[in-house]
């Protein structure tokens, strides 16, 4: 390997067992020919250095049973040609045994330990192969962009460097395991009860009995950080003699590094893929709540223009004619509607759109009443509400702005379809860890249980109902409830009018500390 | 109420962008014998409140040029002028901001002119009562409060407050007309490091108007200003 190039390497190595032998045959004959004319010149004991090089090279470069061969011969031909008496085998000198004895020795073990360090170097040779390949397969999965190269690329790596086949199994979303696109051309057969064990049980799964069948050998998991992404399946590429199994079983390190370098690649693309959408959904929400904004804006600008110059028709100075004033009234009451709706509208989208975080607080639930009553002023008018709660009740936790909307809302319906002067009813209970508030009205109820589909949009008890109206106030009740983990309902009462209910989690009130009230303020109080 | 407009007539600045608003807006003030001026942008604001000194600022918060929390900071830094605050319903965060940086009333869009002009007249007789001494007895509903006896009296019977809801009462009552944000009343009343126990409030404001109101859960002074604060209205 140190003195032989290359070529001459790989022309040796091509050598069957025979050549070489009769290779190092000729070497040492030549090296008995080259050593004949310089006997005159030199000592015996150099001779025998002559013939250990010869050993020595042989051990080098043809291996360690030529190494074997030539240290025998080397001592025959040294006996026969240069040991007096010259041309026999005789031996006149008892001291030669001695030379004999050490010369066989040296070679026998020089040819071994050089036959042993030429075996390791080829072996760590073809280690830096395999170990390139495995760097350069490595390079090729991280610039993949699909599976598919994925695949590619590791079927190509063990065609080229284990000499074997391989086809990879991703889990589809059934549960099953499928042969990834692109590997048509396999040959291997895949024994697909194996491969789902393989990957459920996340460890390699061996089958030496179906290999000579044309089967998988090896069904490895492949295994990456977050959780097993699909099998690799691997078998000789020529199904032939046993010797390939073995081989293909020694290599199995190899294989297990492979397959988790193919893993990562797929759970990179994986992640590749999630990030892909999550940018995509991040940008169309983004564009959405653009839109939103933009158009609660737009709709509101006009809106509060039209609203208050409609009203300013109704107080201005001198006052209108009695049909004048009578449109400018009706002006601004459609107006203020179509605002409502808009509101509703702009709401629900954003509900919709998820962009609604709840500042839930502590809070007593009559506060968020009263305000709702306060807020709807004039559409109440003809409708006292009477609101039932115990003294005592506990905070409840909620978004005070959104159920001040659904108050409004259901105060809203309760006035618009129950006769003037009627009573509207709160009542406000605790049960089962939830809080319970009713807003019911002596209406006429509604047409027919719908159950939940009164709380979807767009959806009215009455579709033909000449009171205005869209469908648009329970089902913004219902998202804005269900977005506090409560529940909304709607039932006729005995003997009429219409009731909903709707509840919220009670849940841990924080404490309040008792005031420490100090002994002068008792003045002050009488 | 046809008043003559005239020299001493009330000074109005009108901050807002959309013409319209500002034009029903003036209609709607000048009948209420208020002198109006307009401004179309922050900055343009800024200038005519130094040019004509008004004795109330009426400003959008959405203006095209600018925060309207910057110029009320800006307004601030040298005038106490009232300034009422227009703003979309569903944006609670920009009115408590608006009040924190100072201003003192808000109005939700859309408002009517009723509104407009309740709230214009309550800011203007705060104003002008500024240098007036504070009156040591208030009375509302049937309930009286002598500040200088630390008394409160329903239907002439002692009602009996704690020292904590007789302080709410008193920045309430302070602050007539005006909202206040939780944050404030929780400064004023339980010191500047219980900002954040809002239920705390919430709790000593249902003491108040269980002892105070008529109907707790429809209060007629002790309002609630949903996502906001509190307001006293006698």
């Amino acid at each position: 390997m140190w003195i032989l190039s290359r070529e001459q390497n790989d022309w040796l190595s091509s050598l069957a067992g025979w050549q070489r032998i009769a290779l190092a045959m000729l070497v040492c004959a030549t090296t008995t020919l080259i050593a004949t004319p310089l006997l005159a010149y030199l000592d015996l004991a150099n001779i025998v250095m002559l013939f250990l090089l010869t050993v020595l090279l042989i051990a080098v470069s043809l291996g360690l049973k030529p190494a074997l061969f030539a240290a025998f011969v080397s001592v025959g031909l040294f006996d026969f040609f240069f040991v007096p008496p010259r041309f026999s085998f005789e031996v006149h000198d008892g001291q030669y045994l001695v030379t004999f004895a050490v010369m066989l020795a040296v070679a026998i073990i020089t040819g071994q330990l050089t036959a042993g360090l030429r075996r390791q170097a080829d072996e760590s040779d073809t280690e830096a192969l395999r170990t390139r390949a495995l760097y350069e397969m490595a390079r090729d999965l991280s610039g993949a962009l699909m599976v598919e190269q994925v695949a590619e690329i590791t079927r190509s790596f063990l065609r080229d460097v284990l000499n074997a086949n391989a086809t990879i199994l991703l889990p589809d979303g059934t549960g099953n395991l499928k042969a990834c696109a692109g590997q048509d051309d396999a040959r291997l057969q895949i024994e697909p009860r194996f491969a789902l064990i393989a990957f459920e049980r996340g460890t390699p799964v061996e089958c030496k009995q179906l290999a000579d069948s044309g089967f998988a050998l090896l069904y490895l998991p492949l295994k990456s950080p977050m959780r097993i992404r699909g099998v690799i399946a691997v078998g000789p590429a020529v199904i032939s003699a046993d010797g390939k199994t073995a081989q293909l079983l020694e290599q199995r390190e190899r294989l297990e590094t492979m397959a988790s370098l193919a893993a990562i690649a797929v759970e990179r693309l994986h992640y590749v893929d999630v990030a892909q959408s999550t940018q995509v959904q991040v940008v169309s929400e983004r564009l959405r709540s653009s839109i939103l904004s933009a158009l609660s804006h737009d709709l509101r600008t006009p809106l509060t223009a039209l609203v208050g110059l409609a009203d300013s028709l109704t107080v201005s100075k001198p006052p209108l004619g009695d049909v004048a004033l009578e449109t400018a009234v009706a002006i601004r009451e459609q107006a203020e509607r179509l605002a409502g709706l808009v509101g509703n509208l702009l709401d629900m989208a954003r509900l919709h759109a998820g962009e609604v975080t709840l500042q839930k607080e502590w809070q007593p639930i009559e506060e968020v009443i009263g305000s709702s009553i306060k807020l709807l002023g004039r559409a109440l008018a003809e409708h006292p509400v009477k609101v039932s709660l115990a003294k005592d009740f506990p905070l409840v936790e909620f978004d005070a702005v959104l159920i001040e909307r659904v108050f409004c809302n259901l105060l809203e319906n309760a006035a618009k379809y129950s006769p003037p002067d009627t009573t509207i009813e709160i009542d406000v209970k605790k049960r089962d860890g939830f809080v319970a508030v009713a807003v019911s009205d002596d209406g006429q109820g509604f047409v027919q249980a719908k159950g939940t589909a009164l709380f979807k949009m767009f959806v009215r008890g009455n579709p033909e109902s000449s009171t205005p109206g869209v469908g648009l106030g329970l089902a913004i009740c219902s998202a804005i409830i269900e977005a506090h983990a409560g529940t909304i309902s709607a039932a006729n009462r005995t003997p009429g009018g219409a009731c909903v209910t709707f509840t919220l989690p009670l849940g841990n009130p924080p404490a309040i500390e008792e005031e420490v009230l100090p002994q002068k303020m008792s003045v002050n109080r009488g | 109420m046809a008043e003559t407009v005239s020299e001493h007539s009330p000074k109005v600045l009108v901050v807002e962008d959309e013409k319209l608003i500002r034009r029903f807006v003036r209609t709607s003030l000048e009948e209420e014998g208020c002198r109006v001026f307009e401004a179309g942008t922050s900055a343009q604001g800024l200038i005519e409140s130094g040019n004509q000194k008004p004795d109330l600022v009426i400003l959008d918060l959405g203006l095209p040029d600018g925060n309207g929390i910057d110029f009320i900071r800006d307004l601030r830094g040298w005038s106490d002028v009232p300034i009422l605050v227009l703003s979309a319903r569903s944006h609670e965060k920009d009115k408590i901001q608006a009040l924190d940086a100072g201003a003192d009333d808000y109005l939700t869009k859309p408002f009517g002119v009723g509104e407009l002009r309740a709230r214009a007249r309550a800011l203007l007789r705060r104003q002008s009562r500024g240098g007036e001494a504070a009156t040591p007895v208030i009375e509302f509903g049937d309930v009286t409060v002598d500040f200088s006896r630390r008394m409160v009296t329903r239907n002439n019977d002692p009602v009996h407050l704690t020292p904590i809801e007789y302080q709410l009462l008193c920045v309430l009552i302070a602050n007539t007309g005006k909202v206040m944000t939780q944050r404030h009343l929780l400064r004023e009343v339980w010191g500047p490091s219980s900002v954040e126990s809002n239920h705390y409030l919430r709790v000593y404001v249902g003491h108040l108007r269980q002892k105070l109101e008529d109907d707790p859960t429809q209060p007629k002074y002790i309002l609630t200003e949903t996502g906001v604060g509190y307001r006293f209205q006698p």
